[in-house]
């Protein structure tokens, strides 16, 4: 049976960190320093440098889930580890810092360690939410068979449409070839549907947006309730249900789209804000010392 | 039911063939999944596509897929299906065929070689792919040269020659200000921008020379700076950068130290916390040392306040309740509500008050007048002596004098020169009236009230106020500001009690419950609500180990 990384080893990494946390808030409360809590004291630098170790082994983790043959524990635990050490990170970083915060390098990676550790946290909601999500959506098909189900509807609203007058074909030609999916990480996130369309009328023709294939489908509409001809209507109405059902299989693939786009997102803060974390981390260390 | 499905396949020479089987099953099941009756290897077919089953009124194929079926060109969701029919599932075509005697159902089954070739516009291989072309480690890249460059390169070429640093700081360039750890006291604040001034060494503690440079040090190093601090830097107690701003270690550990556990002939207790660890109080105050019965030599003692509450020996006599009527007492201006503050008058900072004077926050009231027909006439107040000569004099004067207001007093006749016998028989009248007068203010009306009056049989002065003995200072080791407790919440009454008090014996001084309302742990956490972090130099000054400021 599947077992979340949060519930890893009977949660083990969350009793590790819940210790570690509930024994660095102790040491605070009970040390005393002769001076304002603050990174200088002894319990400072003792959490300082726990802290700096942890991001560093935290950073580590991007090198072990590559190494495949390594048999250091497994992936899963260290993930869980990464995840419940990084809240406890947290909270030890608070304590080092006694809740002195500026406008300086250091309250910086103090920032940047908060928003690795935040875009983390979202990064575990997405992954652990979104695969059922994207499973639910897809309804049991693969990313290209649904592409394939577009096709075919694609295919059989053409040959539906050689029996209709031209303008029909032109709605489904430009319908085709102007139903846009992905785009931008914005676009993809918001799934929103960037399609168009070229209708034809007495003016010439037209490009209109086609979200949900809108338009489509009212200019068919309309096209309906205009024909006069039983039969052409009964086509017109055969194409409707086609347009219909790749409005469906449309959303269905926005939908997996902004999932999938969810699940891959996140990294692009994650990994970035820990390249600059490291940095601030560094430079934190070194001014410190440097006018000490 | 019986179905027959034939497996219809082209041969290589062009030429078709095919194959039968006949399952027995309620429906035929048409999809993609293998567990499917009629197994379709094609991708746009869904795992479990359609099905054929005798719905009574013949048999339907029926299906819940978006794209549906098409049957006979026509895309469905069901339909009744008759012999002849063709349906097609993504690129397999069914045909409905003549059932075979025994088989209630028949289609063949044509395996399309045609490929999803046919054109569409829509090339989807980019769609499904990565959400951005955009690499993680591109991007990495830049934000850490954004916070290398910003936050450490260009600051630290300030370091380089002060003219760049300068030039950081006056412009909107990062400069290192960004790498201060706290904010620089605002008694620092003319050198704040300056970080080189005191970090005058790059990963090096900051050096007492440089606090040197501004500072004398005077209050501390009186021999040379190094006998004194030892191993101690400026910094070991003065800290700069702290929030709370605060340039002065105020823990009570530094004391507490040593006054924790204090050796047994010291003639300190021992006290490492005000909240729950601090010394009885002790106040000074004047004693007399009696010798033989006798009070001779008065000399300032620590006595434990709390035994000593009536101990104050200032030879007065005093009713604070008396003075602090909530109903008033009469004055000069009539019947009123006394303040404190009228008697108790600030010394100018506030920190103490001023010692009470007769002349200044008594003589209001207590007037030292002694005749009803000259009632501006007072004798003088502090010399019991200088009372009698005045009063003497004042009798002589008018028994003798011309002055009008004397009236029938006079003992000259109109026209007639004074005789010796004249004089000397007005002095004997004058001292008479005067001791009588003497008598009736030191014992009864006036030095009495206020003071202690013994007789001393002496004809000539018989009476003996005793000297005042005031103490200047109950705490004269603690740094106690009255304006400091003028707040909100504090009240004279609140401290001294002063409204209750009947007599002047009685030591007006707080005890120290009364200043833990307010003040507690130099350990803030140990500290209820109402009470604020009270380290020892709160109210004690510093000294030095060993080199005690007190005896």
């Amino acid at each position: 049976m599947h077992e979340s990384i949060l519930a890893f080893n009977k949660r083990r990494y969350l009793w590790v960190s819940l210790l570690i946390s509930a024994l660095a808030i102790i040491a605070y409360w009970f040390n005393d320093p002769q001076e304002p809590a603050n990174g200088g004291t002894a319990l400072g630098y003792t959490l300082g440098t726990i802290g700096a170790l942890m991001i560093l082994w935290f950073t580590y983790f991007g090198v072990r889930k590559r190494r495949y043959s390594s048999t250091l524990g497994t992936v899963q635990g260290w993930l869980s580890a990464h995840v419940y050490l990084g809240i406890a990170l947290i909270i030890i970083v608070l304590l080092h810092s006694g809740f002195q915060f500026g406008f300086n390098v250091h309250t910086l990676a103090l920032v940047l360690m908060v928003l690795v550790v935040a875009s983390g946290l979202y990064g575990v909601v997405i992954y652990i939410r979104n695969p059922e999500r994207i499973s639910e959506n897809r309804d049991g098909a693969n990313r290209s068979e649904l592409f394939d189900q577009l096709d075919d509807i694609d295919r059989r609203s053409r040959r539906v449409a050689e029996t209709l007058p031209e303008e029909f074909q032109e709605l489904v030609s430009t319908g085709i070839s102007r139903t846009l999916l992905g785009g931008t990480v914005w676009a993809r996130l918001r799934g929103k549907d960037q399609s168009q369309v070229v209708l034809k009328s007495s003016n010439g023709s037209e490009v209109v947006a086609n979200a949900g294939q809108e338009a489509a489908l009212d200019w068919l509409a309309e096209q309906q309730s205009r024909s006069s001809d039983p039969e052409a209507a009964a086509t017109i109405g055969e194409l409707s249900a086609l347009v219909r059902n790749k409005r469906k299989l449309l959303r269905k693939l926005t939908e997996d789209m902004r999932l999938q786009a969810t699940i891959e997102v996140w990294l692009y803060a994650h990994v970035p804000l820990t390249a600059g974390l490291l940095v601030a981390l560094s430079v934190h260390i070194i001014t410190v010392f440097m006018y000490w | 039911m019986k179905y027959l499905i034939r497996f219809i396949t082209q041969n290589p020479a062009g030429g078709t063939e095919h194959h039968d089987k006949v399952v027995d099953t309620a429906a035929v099941t048409i999809g993609r999944a293998t567990d499917q009756i009629l197994h379709l290897r094609d991708k746009r077919a869904r795992l479990q596509h359609a099905e054929i089953a005798n719905k009574g009124d013949g048999f339907h194929i029926s299906t819940s897929a978006l794209a549906g079926v098409t049957v006979n060109g026509k895309s469905q969701r069901d339909a009744l299906l008759s012999v002849g029919d063709t349906i097609e599932v993504g690129a397999n075509v069914l045909r409905i065929i003549e059932p075979p005697p025994e088989v209630d159902f028949a289609f063949s089954f044509e395996l399309s070689t045609e490929a999803t070739s046919e054109d569409l516009a829509q090339d989807w291989s980019t769609a499904g792919a990565r959400v951005t072309e955009l690499s993680k480690r591109k991007l990495s890249w830049y934000v850490v040269l954004a916070v290398l460059v910003l936050t450490l390169l260009v600051p630290a070429a300030g370091l380089l020659h002060p003219g760049i640093a300068s030039l950081l700081r006056s412009s909107i360039l990062p400069d290192d200000g960004l790498w201060l750890a706290g904010p620089v006291h605002s008694k620092h604040a003319s050198t704040s921008t300056e970080c080189e001034n005191c970090h005058t060494n790059l990963f090096r503690r900051v050096t007492d020379e440089a606090c040197l440079e501004c500072h004398t040090a005077t209050r501390h190093v009186t021999a040379p700076a190094e006998t004194v601090l030892g191993e101690r830097r400026c910094a070991s107690c003065h800290l700069e950068h702290n929030e709370p701003p605060s340039l002065v270690k105020r823990h009570q550990g530094l004391c507490a130290g040593c006054h924790a556990d204090m050796p047994d002939d010291s003639p300190f207790e021992d006290s490492s916390d005000f909240l729950d660890a601090h010394p009885r109080f002790k106040v000074s105050l004047l004693q007399p040392s009696v010798v033989e019965g006798e009070e001779t030599e008065w000399n300032l003692q620590h006595l434990i306040l709390s035994e000593s509450r009536n101990m104050d020996r200032s030879n007065l006599k005093f009713d604070h309740a008396v003075h602090l009527d909530e109903e008033g007492i009469v004055t000069p201006d009539g019947r009123r509500v006394v303040e404190c503050l009228e008697c108790h008058v600030p010394e100018p900072g506030g920190a103490r008050m001023k010692p009470v004077a007769m002349d200044e926050n008594c003589i209001a009231c207590h007037a030292l007048t002694f005749d009803a027909d000259d009632p501006d006439r007072e004798v003088p107040h502090g010399d019991p002596e200088g009372v009698v000569q005045v009063l003497i004099e004042y009798y002589s004067a008018r028994l003798l004098g011309d002055d009008p207001d004397a009236g029938s007093q006079r003992i000259r006749r109109p026209g007639r020169a004074l005789t010796k016998e004249d004089r000397d028989k007005a002095a004997a009248e004058a001292r008479v009236r005067a001791l009588k007068i003497a008598e009736d203010l030191f014992e009864r009306r006036a030095c009495v009230n206020c003071h202690d009056v013994s007789e001393t049989g002496d004809e000539q002065m018989p009476w003996r106020v005793e000297p005042v003995r005031l103490t200047e200072s109950f705490f004269p080791h603690a740094n106690f500001s009255h304006a400091a407790h003028d707040t909100e919440v504090t009240s004279c009454d609140g401290c001294h009690s002063a409204s209750t008090s009947e007599s002047a014996h009685d030591v007006l001084i707080p005890g120290i419950e009364t200043c833990r309302d307010c003040h507690g742990s130099g350990v803030t956490r140990r500290n209820n609500s109402n009470q604020t972090a009270s380290a020892c130099v709160m109210c004690h000054s510093f000294h030095f180990e060993n080199k005690g400021q007190y005896p």
